[in-house]
C-alpha cells in the first residue's frame, strides 16, 4: 500500500473553556470565568492536568488585550519581556516556579505585579505547587502571591480523559470509538499532554496508512513505539 | 474616533482570525494578543508592549498581517494608547489610567482606616497614621512605617491618602511604588521629560512611596528622590514611606537619606497576634457578607501565623469554595478546602535549612556557623541558629550541638539562654529572630 505523507498541521482544538473537559475542576473554571479586577488566581497541579489549557482559555475569552507567558522557557526570554504587560486586561503566567531563583526575573515580576494590580488587571498563574512552596528569591513577591486565590487542578478520571480524548479526536476529524478510547487509556500514561501528543501520532499513522482509528491501528501504532 | 476604532477592530479582527489558524495557541497568546491596534492616518498602527513582541512579530507574522490589511499600510512599534472611553461596553471603566498619565493618585479606595483591623501589633502605627491623615504636613513628617512583608504597611499608607482626600478633595495625593518612581525617572531621562517629572512630584500635597528598600543601590534615583524629598518637606507637604526594615538598616541607601527618614516619626508593624488575626478574618468575611464561625476563624488564624496577606488568601479560598458548592463554612469544610494550602505550611524545618537561612540572612557562610571561630559577627548568628533549631525542630540538644560542628549540648543550652535574654533587651536581636522565624515557618 502506498503511504501518504501527512502535512505537519497543528489540528489540536484551540484552548478555550469550551474545549476543556472540567471533570472535578468545575469550580476552578467557574472562578476563572468570573474573575474580578485586581484578583490573582493561582492554579497548581501535576503536569498534564490542563493548567496550560486553562491559562490560554482565560486569554482566549478576554475581549481586550491579553498575554500568555510560558516561563518554563524563561531561559530564552528576557525579564524585560514583562515591560508594558501591566497595562493588559489579563496576563497568564505559566510554570512560574521556573523563575523563582532568578533575581532579575523576580524584580521584573514584582514591578509588573505592582503595576498590574495598580491598573486593576487580572493575573492568573500556574505552577506545580501552591505559592507557599515556591521559593521566590524576593520575599516581597512571595508574600504577594500568598494572597492569591489558590486552586488545585485535579487530574481527570478515566471517564473525563475519555471525553477529552474524543473531543480532541473530533477536532482532528477523527472518530475515536469508546472502546478504542478505553483500549488506549488502559495502555499509556494518562496525562493530557502525553495523550494529545499520542493522538497527533495516531492521527498521522491513520492518515499515512489510510486506515480508521481502530483498536488494531492503535495496537500497531503503540507497538511501533508511539 | 468611533469609526476609526470600528475600522481598526474589523481589520485587526480579520488579522487575528487568520493568525489564530496560522500559529499555535501559545504563539498566538504570547505574541499577538498583547498587541493593540488602531487605525490612524489611513494606516493600521500596531502597538506592542515591548521590543520583544515587536521583534517576534516582524520575524514571524508581519508579512501575513500586511497581506491581510492590504492595501492599508501597517506600522508596528512599541507603545500603548488608552482605550476610547465608553464605546459600547463598560469593561474598561474599572481600569485606571495608564502609567504614562502620572501623576494620578493611584490610591486604592478599598484600603481605609475603617477596615484596618487594629491590634497590639499595629496600634502605634495606626494611631500615627491617623494623626498624619488629620494633620498632613505638620504632625509627623516624614512618617516612616516599617515591618515584614504582608503585614499591612501598604494598607495603612493608602488609608492615610484616602482619608486626606476625604477631608479635602482638592489635595494632590500620589501613591507610588518605589520601583515605579525609579521607572518614571528613567523614562523621564530617556524621553527628555525629566523637568516635567520633577515638577509633577514636587507639586504634590502628599507623596506616598512604598517599599523604599528598592531604592538601594540606585544612586541616580536616590539623588533625585533626595531633592524631591527636600522640596516637599520645605513646602510642608506630607511624605509617607514604607520599608521592610528600620531605615538605618537598609544597605545601599545614602546616609543623608537615612538620616532624613528619621526626622519625623518611625513606627513599626509587627506580625499580628492570634486575636488580631481572628479579628482580621472576621472583618474581611463580614465585608464579603459571609458568615464565618469563630472556630473556623481561629483554625485559619492558628495555622497561618506569619502574614496577613496569606491569611486573606486562605479566607478568600474558603469563601469562594463555599459560594461555589453552596455548603456552609464548617470547620471540616474549611480543613478540606485549605488542605493543599496548609500542606505547604507544614514543610519540614531541618537544622541544615536553619543554618542555610541564618547564614544567608547574616551574609556569612554556613561553614562559619560550624567553625570554631569566636568573633561576635559569627557567634551571634550561630547562637540564634541554635536557638531556632531548638524551637523549630524536635532534635535533642546533643544532636543540635553535633550539627553545629560537634559542640557540646551545654553550649547549645547556653546559646538558647543567651538569645532569650538578648531578645528581651535588644530590639535588633528580637527583629532578626522574628524575621528568621517567619522565613523558616512561613
Amino acid at each position: 500500500m502506498t503511504r501518504q505523507l501527512p502535512l505537519p498541521l497543528a489540528l489540536a482544538p484551540h484552548a478555550r473553556y469550551e474545549t476543556f473537559v472540567a471533570g472535578a475542576n468545575d469550580s476552578v473554571v467557574a472562578t476563572l470565568r468570573s474573575q474580578v479586577a485586581a484578583e490573582v488566581i493561582w492554579l497548581c497541579g501535576a503536569e498534564g492536568v490542563g493548567k496550560t489549557h486553562l491559562l490560554q482559555a482565560v486569554c482566549a475569552a478576554e475581549p481586550q488585550r491579553a498575554a500568555y507567558l510560558p516561563l518554563a522557557e524563561s531561559k530564552d526570554l528576557d525579564p524585560a519581556m514583562l515591560e508594558g504587560l501591566g497595562e493588559l486586561a489579563v496576563v497568564a503566567l505559566d510554570d512560574i516556579e521556573s523563575i523563582a531563583p532568578d533575581p532579575a526575573w523576580n524584580r521584573a515580576l514584582f514591578e509588573f505585579y505592582n503595576e498590574q494590580q495598580d491598573l486593576n488587571g487580572r493575573l492568573v498563574v500556574a505552577a506545580s505547587v501552591p505559592p507557599g512552596r515556591v521559593e521566590f528569591q524576593l520575599l516581597d513577591l512571595a508574600s504577594r502571591f500568598r494572597a492569591a486565590n489558590v486552586f488545585r487542578v485535579a487530574p481527570l478520571d478515566d471517564a473525563g480523559l475519555l471525553d477529552a480524548l474524543r473531543l480532541q479526536a473530533q477536532a482532528r476529524g477523527l472518530e475515536l470509538s469508546e472502546s478504542a478510547g478505553r483500549y488506549l487509556l488502559s495502555r499509556v500514561k494518562r496525562d493530557m499532554r502525553g495523550l494529545s501528543a499520542l493522538l497527533a501520532h495516531l492521527d498521522n499513522t491513520a492518515l499515512a496508512s489510510q486506515r480508521k482509528l481502530t483498536i488494531p491501528l492503535i495496537r500497531d501504532a503503540l507497538s511501533t513505539g508511539a | 474616533m468611533e469609526s476609526n476604532s470600528a475600522a481598526s477592530a474589523s481589520i485587526w479582527d480579520q488579522c487575528l482570525r487568520v493568525l489564530r489558524n496560522d500559529l499555535t495557541d501559545q504563539q498566538f497568546h504570547t505574541w499577538v494578543r498583547p498587541v493593540q491596534a488602531i487605525v490612524e492616518d489611513g494606516g493600521l498602527r500596531l502597538l506592542a508592549p515591548n521590543r520583544f513582541v515587536v521583534g517576534w512579530i516582524e520575524d514571524n507574522c508581519l508579512e501575513r498581517i500586511i497581506n491581510v490589511a492590504a492595501p492599508m499600510p501597517v506600522f508596528l512599534e512599541v507603545g500603548s494608547r488608552l482605550p476610547p472611553i465608553a464605546v459600547g461596553t463598560d469593561t474598561t471603566s474599572s481600569r485606571r489610567p495608564s502609567r504614562r498619565d502620572w501623576p494620578s493618585s493611584r490610591l486604592n479606595a478599598a484600603f481605609t482606616f475603617e477596615n484596618f483591623v487594629e491590634g497590639k501589633s499595629n496600634q502605634l502605627a495606626r494611631a500615627a497614621a491617623l494623626q498624619v491623615a488629620e494633620n498632613p504636613g505638620s504632625a509627623y513628617n516624614p512618617l516612616f512605617i516599617y515591618g515584614g512583608v504582608g503585614l499591612g504597611k501598604t494598607h495603612l499608607m493608602h488609608a492615610i491618602g484616602n482619608e486626606m482626600l476625604r477631608r479635602d478633595g482638592t489635595k494632590r495625593v500620589a501613591y507610588i511604588h518605589s520601583e515605579r518612581f525609579v521607572g518614571d525617572m528613567v523614562r523621564g531621562l530617556q524621553h527628555n521629560t525629566i523637568a516635567e517629572f520633577k515638577r509633577s512630584y514636587r507639586s504634590l500635597d502628599a507623596l506616598l512611596i512604598d517599599d523604599i528598600q528598592f531604592f538601594a543601590g540606585k544612586d541616580r534615583s536616590q539623588e533625585e528622590f533626595f531633592h524631591t524629598f527636600n522640596a516637599l518637606l520645605e513646602g510642608q507637604r506630607q511624605i509617607i514611606l514604607t520599608c521592610d526594615r528600620y531605615p538605618k538598616e537598609v544597605s545601599g541607601l545614602e546616609e543623608r537619606l537615612k538620616s532624613r527618614f528619621g526626622w519625623g516619626l518611625t513606627v513599626s508593624i509587627e506580625p499580628p497576634e492570634l486575636e488580631t488575626s481572628v479579628a482580621i478574618l472576621m472583618s474581611k468575611a463580614d465585608a464579603e457578607g459571609h458568615y464565618l464561625p469563630d472556630e473556623v476563624a481561629f483554625f485559619i488564624a492558628k495555622r497561618i501565623r506569619s502574614n496577613v496577606r496569606e491569611l486573606e488568601g486562605a479566607l478568600r479560598r474558603v469563601i469562594a469554595n463555599a459560594r461555589f458548592t453552596g455548603q456552609p463554612t464548617t470547620l471540616e469544610f474549611t480543613k478540606e478546602t485549605l488542605r493543599d494550602l496548609l500542606a505547604a505550611q507544614d514543610r519540614l524545618v531541618t537544622i541544615s535549612n536553619i543554618q542555610k537561612t541564618v547564614a544567608e540572612y547574616f551574609k556569612i557562610r554556613v561553614a562559619d556557623l560550624l567553625s570554631k571561630r569566636r568573633n561576635r559577627s559569627i557567634t551571634r548568628p550561630r547562637q540564634i541558629a541554635m536557638a531556632l533549631a531548638k524551637e523549630l525542630t524536635t532534635h535533642s540538644l546533643p544532636e543540635i550541638g553535633d550539627a553545629f560542628g560537634g559542640r557540646d549540648h551545654t553550649t547549645v543550652l547556653h546559646a538558647c539562654r543567651r538569645v532569650k535574654l538578648l531578645r528581651e533587651t535588644e530590639t535588633r536581636v528580637q527583629e532578626d529572630y522574628n524575621n528568621l522565624f517567619r522565613t523558616l515557618t512561613g
